[in-house]
């Protein structure tokens, strides 16, 4: 498959030059009001700074003059101006005819929202074949069906019957589950975590996980990919795809059904440990795809990995203001095999000669550089660990005394962040009275975790990842 | 290569057998470069006799029956026969037991094999058809450590050295074949090797559906696989 040949196809998915919504409706109990809303305004719950689409919108219901104060046309033939992307969500029944229609009229790609296909027994089996058959003649590609459909908040673009746009980030994520994507959506809003797309495909009757795969690794907002699926159509595409983008952009994925083959009647010692999840994790391993255990950490790989070089090697300085969270941080990080080394003598020194270190301080890895830390010394500890080629990646670990600066802890993490260039993770644990600080770090691209063992998690990713790019690049 | 292949495995389906006999997998691996025991089929206690002698004792003994897939269960396995008055006795009581077990079994022969020497490190290789992937390649630690632990790896096939090599280092208890206590290491080269070889075979015939070389013995120069399956099928 080519890659960009994919992408350009995908890109009237999300450049669309004009949307028809066909089973628009005035009633905003129906799918087809609250996708005009979503298109129109960005979703059926507003916030401020929130936008819809800027192109042409055009709902198609033949009972109505307008909704939502636009233009309603009879069909999608009747549209005058050019109509790239169409969101269908009329009952499956009418599907393969409105196909035809949106084949007539020129429309290259299509939604279908609508329900009641191959996944609703024989006869919506057969009107999945009708419809695909009729598009695939005509040139057109599906996302679909029984799907929520796509957000792209870099083009203000929310053509699903999700809630509302989310934040511009930079993980796309890729959803066989429609359900989840709402309530991903709605977590994300709280713990403003953005997204460069959000793509809920469904019943993959034409599109699947290889061909958003190569949308993603050419968009230019998305720098990691998050999957959750629960299965592909075609395993050696995804594995040839994969290939090809994980070189380039991380790719991390919730595979869901772990239970093991089940009714495969089978023979050999090997087809009974042969289970379909074992089977998806060597072929994400192949692929270079970094696999998630849950929701929780497919997002913080994504957080990190969008926004992080990754490691060069596995060696970590832990900097931190409490001794026990150091400890814990270096259990996690060595029971993943990564390395906490100790720092040479001269450093220790240096820091010392500083006079703005406590006098217990530890003098080692994890830098406890003591409860009553100062900004001046998180900068001085920060420099020497930051500039020393003994270290990959800094952990740096805040907890929160009386006398903790947060916000000012935060800008020199950033300030060294920005001077050394070294992936940094930082856990500035808390809630309510650090978030001035965390807020400031993930604004500069620093992924905070208030766990520290997430902290750690990421950095092993970060190092796997680097690896995994390292030896496909040589060749 | 792949043609003799091709013309055991017709063979085996002009009989309308879905599974190859053991001495027809062997001669699969063979062909593959896998290594096997050496081996001869006797249809006698004569001929049994003459075949050890020449393959040199101790060795095992296996029954050869279309009705008979799994050999052990119905007393159709001997190991460690020491000597020629072990091996009269014991290609005797298999073909009784296995009559009992299976009154309307077919005979094929016996098959004689060598003893794999001791000291091996158990492995186990294989191959099946997923339904998502098509062929794919199996490896793991043998014997107890697949039953308790299935410490095992999947990738799918074929793949080629540098990726086998992914796959042993990649199980939980690698370091049992890279030597634990100043053991000496297992020939890990002849594994990336053997499980390359196994993955191509599976990739190379849509007939077969199943390949097991389980247990094979990872010695510190070279292995050797002691049992071979393979079922066709879609």
């Amino acid at each position: 498959m080519n890659i960009h040949k994919i992408s350009e196809e995908l890109n009237t998915f999300f450049y669309p030059r004009g949307i028809a919504v066909i089973g628009a409706s005035s009633n905003p109990k129906k799918v087809g009001y609250g996708v005009v809303k979503g298109l129109k305004e960005g979703g059926m719950y507003s916030r401020p700074g929130l936008k819809g689409f800027s192109g042409n919108i055009y709902p198609v219901n033949p009972s109505h003059p307008q909704i939502l104060g636009l233009k309603c046309y009879p069909s999608v033939k009747d549209i005058p101006g050019i109509v790239d992307l169409a969101v269908i969500c009329v009952p499956a029944k009418v599907v393969p005819v409105v196909m035809k229609e949106c084949v007539e009229k020129g429309v290259k790609s299509v939604i279908i929202i609508s329900a009641g296909f191959s996944e609703a027994g024989e006869e919506g089996k057969r009107l999945q074949e009708e419809f695909l058959k009729i598009a695939r003649e005509g040139g057109i590609r599906i996302i679909g069906p029984n799907c929520l459909g796509i957000l792209y908040p870099p083009n203000n673009l929310n053509a699903s019957f999700g809630l509302t746009l989310p934040y511009s980030g930079k993980v796309a994520f890729i959803s066989q589950s429609g359900a989840l994507v709402d309530s991903v959506i709605d977590w994300a809003l709280k713990e403003k975590y953005g997204f460069s797309a959000v793509i809920s495909y469904g019943n993959k009757a034409d599109l699947d996980v290889p061909h958003f795969l190569a949308w993603a690794c050419e968009d230019e907002y998305t720098h990691a990919i998050c999957i959750y699926l629960e299965g592909v159509n075609d395993g050696r595409l995804l594995l040839e795809v994969s290939k090809e983008v994980t070189p380039k952009k991380p790719v991390i994925a919730l595979k869901a059904g772990k239970s093991s083959a089940g009714s495969r009647a089978v023979s050999s010692h090997t087809g009974s440990l042969s289970g379909s999840y074992n089977v998806y994790l060597g072929a994400f391993r192949q692929a270079g795809i970094i696999p998630a255990n849950s929701l929780t950490h497919m997002f913080n790989l994504g957080k990190a990995l969008s926004s992080l070089p990754p490691l060069k090697g596995n060696r970590i300085a832990i900097v931190t203001n409490g001794g026990g969270c150091g400890v814990l941080c270096t259990d996690a990080l060595e029971e993943m095999g990564m390395e906490v080394p100790a720092p040479q003598e001269e450093m220790i020194k240096r820091l010392d000669a500083t006079g703005l270190m406590h006098p217990a301080w530890s003098r080692n890895n994890p830098f406890d550089i003591v409860g009553d830390a100062t900004p001046e010394r998180y900068r001085v500890a920060l420099e020497e660990v930051m500039k020393s080629p003994l270290f990959d990646g800094v952990i740096v670990i805040q907890t929160l005394q009386t006398m903790t600066d947060t916000v000012k802890d935060a800008e020199i993490v950033v300030e060294m962040f920005k001077k050394y260039k070294k992936p940094i993770v930082t856990s500035f644990m808390g809630g309510e009275l650090t978030q001035e600080g965390v807020k400031i770090l993930e604004e500069n691209g620093i992924p905070n975790f208030n766990d520290v063992y997430d902290a750690a998690t990421v950095m092993h990713a970060l190092y796997i990842y680097g690896k995994w790019r390292e030896k496909e690049n040589e060749g | 290569m792949k043609d003799k292949v091709e013309e055991i495995l017709e063979n085996v389906q002009k009989e309308g057998r879905s599974w190859l006999l053991e001495n027809e997998a062997e001669e699969i691996f063979e062909i593959y470069g896998i290594q096997v025991p050496g081996r001869e089929v006797a249809t006698s206690e004569k001929e049994a006799a003459r075949i050890a002698s020449t393959l040199g004792y101790p060795v095992a003994l296996k029954i050869l029956s279309p009705q008979v897939l799994h050999k052990s269960d119905v007393g159709g396995v001997k190991l460690g026969i020491q000597n020629e008055e072990e091996l009269k006795k014991a290609y005797k009581e298999m073909v009784e037991k296995v009559g009992e077990k299976i009154p309307s079994f077919e005979l094929r022969g016996i098959l004689i094999q060598k003893m794999a020497p001791p000291g091996g490190k158990e492995v186990i290789i294989g191959g099946i058809k997923d339904p998502t992937f098509g062929p794919v390649v199996m490896f793991g630690l043998g014997g107890i450590w697949v039953e308790v632990f299935k410490d095992v790896t999947f990738r799918v096939a074929p793949v080629e050295e540098k990726e086998a090599r992914r796959m042993i280092e990649e199980i939980k208890g690698k370091d049992i074949l890279f030597g634990v206590r100043g053991e000496e290491s297992g020939d890990i080269e002849a594994l990336v090797s053997a499980i390359s070889k196994i993955s191509h075979l599976i990739a190379d015939f849509p007939q077969i559906k199943e390949i097991d070389a389980n247990p094979v013995f990872l010695y510190s120069k070279n292995l050797l696989c002691v049992d071979a399956r393979i079922v066709l099928g879609e």
